[in-house]
């Protein structure tokens, strides 16, 4: 059994599997550090990920076009970053209260939305594998990597992107420093409000592209509850990551990878309690955040509502 | 104080003149409540319950038979205060539709001692509590045999919830069927740890088709996930449980054990008109059409008609008695 798990189409399997697994996660996440590194932590993602999934898998349904659904789950996460802008900012709620409010409307309007539009279970041709010309005919790494959808490798793209953007461009700069010292970027002349919104739009629309991926780009079908808890996940993916998009590159494979192996490992029939298999992902990646609980890179201004008048 | 006192005084008079009302119309007309973990329209489990219930309803008519539905319960401590907020407004019988709910109506059918309560899968009836028992592992059995009969990798792969009541008979019963005609098949049972995660479920039934089944199977709301998984590769099969799916991947699913859950909501309604309020422990079995082998009409030509045949007489002789299946103690 364990010279099965050895052999290379399982070890194939196992990758292909995790890089799938962790696509959503990795949207999701790197769209919540933006979040975070402009100091508001929204724990709605899960919500925003439940609409994003619902209104790309409905829109599709009925314009017959993947592509439609990905803009309109796109504009969906781009007001609930509203949304959520107006409660923590504009209103200087507290975010991680509203963050839940954000994630139980979103889960509630998504399952209403669905039972007065659909309300049955179908599904959808979804986003297609687009093998990638050369890389993807390297033996082993092209079926691993190269020969997913577009999402997957939308996904694994935004990593660098966001390193160039949050650290090498001035607009990073401004976006960790209203997430260090909101007082010296509004003493400077920026906008911390501004910076704030735009970073809660863009890690909205990353949960609601990673709500779509689910219904799109993976299961293509809907189904209640489809995101299951995942947009959580991402959350803790950004403080397993410390607020750095390779960082959180590493805590999404990692945690897909135990995952696609506990699979695996279940299907070949090893004799390990099932209970483990399922649980090993959580577990792990519980022990490398305790581990990992130095908070020196922690945005210092985060979760503290920003107030000119400071008080 | 006073006033405190006595607007509670209020509250009290209001609250017995409203169930009393309650209690008033209940005697025309008997309310079904129905609590469910997931949706009515999960295409499983709960969807089939609810399809029951309608049917009695449209049987014994609208004006005859209320129904009022609860959905996403599947932690038994909500559905809890929705089961208590059911029996304090005078529901007759009040159906919690999961085996992880029979603790929570131990406790609460004491309270309200002429409410009728039934949850299941399931087997321990007292007072007023019905419990309801589909045997999965009969029609299992029977979709064992096909798949022995039919996959050509030897490879079977099972999608499982949650290793608990009705997983456990269905997987017994079906890995049974599966060795009673082929001996040498390998069903490979792997679970996802959760009843409606579909994503989930469409990735292990990946990986089983990618490690070499061509046969799947499983149970729970989130095989839907699995079914869509197994229609994106040709040449593999499904066997459903709870309900008819094909309609969600017609050139992959063969057939389907479905439950026939209408005959056991008006088995408890007919219990209750003769006063009996609780206290059965209600058997879903091949023998009295509680479960029923549903073939996809599209694919019946891919089921051989001798393995039919056997399928049959199978089903007869578990009928007969003649067939037990053993099942873990």
């Amino acid at each position: 059994m364990i010279n099965q798990l050895l052999e290379f189409s399982t070890i194939i399997g196992i990758l292909t599997t995790a890089i799938r697994l962790a696509t959503p996660f990795l949207l999701a996440a790197l769209g919540e550090m933006f979040d975070q590194r402009a100091g508001v932590y929204n724990l709605g993602v899960e919500g925003v990920m439940m609409l994003g999934a619902f209104i790309g898998f409905w829109v599709s349904l009925r314009t017959g076009s993947s592509y439609i659904g990905i803009l309109a789950a796109i504009f969906a996460g781009v007001l609930m970053g509203l949304l959520m802008g107006l409660v923590s900012i504009t209103l200087q709620a507290e975010q991680g209260i509203s963050g839940i409010g954000l994630f139980m409307f979103g889960v509630g309007l998504a399952g209403y939305l669905f039972r007065i539009t659909i309300g049955y279970i179908t599904n959808i041709e979804g986003f297609q594998p687009i093998k990638i010309p050369i890389l993807g005919d390297i033996p082993i790494l092209g079926t691993v990597f190269f020969n997913h959808n577009w999402m997957v490798y939308f996904a694994f793209l935004m990593v660098p992107i966001s390193w160039f953007i949050l650290f090498k461009t001035t607009w990073g700069l401004k976006i960790r420093t209203a997430g260090m010292t909101p007082e010296a970027a509004d003493t400077l002349g920026l906008s911390v409000v501004a910076i704030r919104y735009t970073c809660l739009v863009i890690g909205s629309v990353a949960a609601a592209m990673a709500g779509a991926f689910l219904t799109l780009g993976h299961t293509n079908m809907y189904a209640d509850n489809i995101s299951a808890g995942r947009g959580f996940i991402a959350v803790a993916l950004v403080y397993f990551g410390r607020w750095n998009p390779w960082g959180i590159l590493g805590g999404a494979l990692f945690f897909s990878f135990v995952d696609a192996l506990q699979l695996w490992v279940q299907v070949l029939g090893l004799k390990i309690p099932y209970e483990f298999a399922v649980m090993a992902p959580y577990v792990l990646t519980i022990l490398a955040l305790v581990l990992a609980a130095r908070r020196i890179w922690e945005p210092a201004a985060l979760g503290k509502p920003f107030n000119r008048e400071g008080d | 104080m006073k006033k405190v006192a006595l607007s509670v005084v209020l509250i009290m008079v209001l609250a017995m003149l409203l169930s009393a009302c309650g209690t008033q119309t209940a005697s025309q007309k008997i309310k079904i409540a129905l609590v469910l973990p997931s949706t009515v329209d999960d295409l499983s489990w709960s969807q089939g319950m609810t399809e029951g219930v309608k049917a009695v309803q449209k049987e014994l008519g609208e004006d005859k038979v209320e129904v009022a539905i609860s959905e996403r319960l599947g932690n038994p401590t909500d559905a809890a205060a929705a089961v208590r907020q059911y029996a304090s407004q005078g529901y007759d019988l009040i159906i919690a539709h999961g085996s992880q709910y029979q603790s929570i109506l131990d406790e609460i059918a004491k309270e309200f001692p002429k409410t009728s309560f039934a949850y299941g899968t399931g087997y321990q009836a007292h007072d007023n509590i019905f419990a309801y028992d589909p045997q999965s592992q009969e029609g299992a059995y029977l979709q064992g045999i096909i798949a022995g009969k039919l996959t050509k990798s030897n490879i079977i792969g099972i999608v499982g919830p949650i290793e608990a009541g009705d997983a456990i008979k269905y997987n017994v019963g079906f890995q049974q069927g599966v060795k009673s005609v082929n001996p040498n098949a390998d069903v490979r049972v792997a679970y996802t740890g959760s009843f409606g995660d579909i994503a989930k479920a469409s990735e292990l039934a990946k990986a089983q088709i990618d490690a070499g089944a061509d046969i799947l199977t499983g149970t729970a709301q989130q095989t839907v996930g699995a079914i869509k998984a197994c229609a994106e590769k040709p040449g593999i099969y499904w066997l459903g449980n709870d309900m008819d799916q094909s309609s969600i991947a017609p050139d992959t699913v063969l057939t389907a054990q479905a439950y026939n859950w209408k005959d056991v909501v008006m088995q408890m309604v007919k219990f209750r008109q003769e006063g009996k309020i609780g206290g059965e422990h209600l058997v879903l079995s091949l023998g009295n059409g509680g479960i029923q082998i549903v073939v996809n009409q599209k694919l019946a030509n891919v089921i051989p008609a001798d393995v039919m045949a056997l399928v049959e007489q199978t089903k007869k002789d578990i009928i007969a008695g003649k067939l037990t299946i053993e099942l873990p103690k």
